[in-house]
């Protein structure tokens, strides 16, 4: 078992200590002192370089561990491809498109993936990928040509800070459709039952395309007021979250006073 | 930064898309609604790069992509597609396409595919 070093949380604080990596456990030394084996964890999320692992025998326990690039590549493969997860053989196109635009050199990449507790993860030679199912915008079983052929995909477009990403999904029908029906009923809850009257349409259009509101006022010629109202249909039906608040002012008489003698001092 | 046309047979996208390449510092020398008059436009005013909506009526965007490069075989014209039309995509690069966005997008990444097209 090769051992590492990395920092562990625990009681609230990151600790240094050192992990072992093996073929099929980890064991972490003092102060958390045990051993994890793969097949045990029911769930792997990822943030920078850190990962939080909820392995569960008898109830679940959460371990995060931060280290570099490398090491935390080795254990998230041992972990997806051994963990307690749904898994199947597929190949892979993640990103496909990113912010609207096709990526001309994205290619079909043969791996595994992983549907895990909170997310869906892609292993292949090159690529680790982690779709959170939260991060989830948009599921689709549609079909795409591949080698002059038209296959069966999912889709599924996701945020990456803020970026819309769209990652294709290709394994055999029976396969895609367990899975397109799985990610569908993790993400129900973000499905949009609404109708948007074509205003809001409009302006959600917009915001998705990274428009800010004085931008939208003048596209739509819309005042303040009213782009206030449609945003409040928007926050309403949770389709968008207020970002920050933009404050309008008017000068006091100090300020009155600052600008007419700044325009005296100006203009001598 | 670059002279555009923009070709879109709605005017809500050319909008948004005149603001997008606008606020990237882009100067919009015309906007054409349908494939027949961006191929017009495109010889009047010769700019440095095309954005091109697939579907139109009269004309669509493959064809006046056609027939923009016939005239001007280094013309650079980005294409866009709505989703699910991605399938175009591999008509429009034989047809000479040079990048691809699909509907909806998002503005840096437009602008960063402008900018690539353009030093390309």
């Amino acid at each position: 078992m090769k051992s590492v070093p990395v920092k562990v949380e625990h009681e609230g604080r990151w600790v240094p200590t050192t992990m072992g990596i093996g073929e099929d456990r980890i064991r972490i030394a003092a102060p958390l002192d045990c051993e994890i084996t793969y097949k045990s964890v029911v769930d792997l999320e990822e943030k920078k370089n850190q990962v939080t692992i909820t392995a569960g025998t008898d109830k679940d326990l959460v371990y995060r561990i931060a280290s570099v690039e490398k090491v935390l590549s080795v254990l998230k493969k041992f972990i997806i491809t051994q963990a307690s997860a749904y898994r199947l053989n597929a190949f892979f196109m993640s990103p496909a498109i990113r912010g609207g635009v096709l990526i001309q050199d994205a290619r079909w990449e043969k791996g595994a993936i992983a549907v895990m507790k909170t997310g869906i993860w892609f292993v292949g030679q090159e690529t680790q990928v982690c779709i959170p199912l939260a991060d989830v915008a948009g599921i689709e079983l549609t079909s795409r040509e591949i080698q002059e052929k038209n296959l069966d995909v999912v889709k599924i477009d996701h945020l990456i800070e803020n970026e819309v990403v769209t990652s294709f999904v290709l394994c055999p029908m029976t396969t895609l459709q367990v899975l397109y029906n799985f990610l569908k009923e993790a993400t129900q809850d973000s499905d949009v039952s609404e109708e948007l009257d074509p205003l809001t349409g409009q302006v959600a259009m917009l915001v998705y395309s990274g428009m800010d509101s004085s931008a939208i006022e003048n596209m739509l010629k819309l005042s303040h007021k009213d782009l206030e109202t449609v945003y409040d249909r928007l926050l309403g039906t949770g389709l968008a979250e207020v970002l920050y608040i933009r404050k309008e002012v008017q000068l006091t008489a100090k300020g009155v006073r600052y600008i007419s003698n700044a325009m005296k001092s100006s203009s001598n | 930064m670059g002279r555009i046309l923009i070709v879109d047979d709605t005017m809500f996208m050319r909008t948004l898309l005149k603001n997008i390449l606008f606020s990237g510092g882009h100067d919009i020398v015309g906007e054409a609604a349908d494939g027949a008059e961006a191929v017009a436009r495109y010889q009047e005013l010769r700019p440095d790069l095309v954005t091109m909506d697939i579907v139109m009526p009269k004309v669509n965007g493959i064809e006046a992509l056609k027939a923009i490069k016939a005239a001007d075989p280094a013309a650079k014209v980005i294409m866009c597609t709505a989703v699910g039309q991605e399938q175009m995509v591999k008509l429009a690069v034989k047809s000479g396409a040079r990048g691809y966005i699909v509907k909806p997008f998002q503005a840096p990444k437009v602008l960063e595919e402008v900018k690539n097209v353009l030093n390309a």
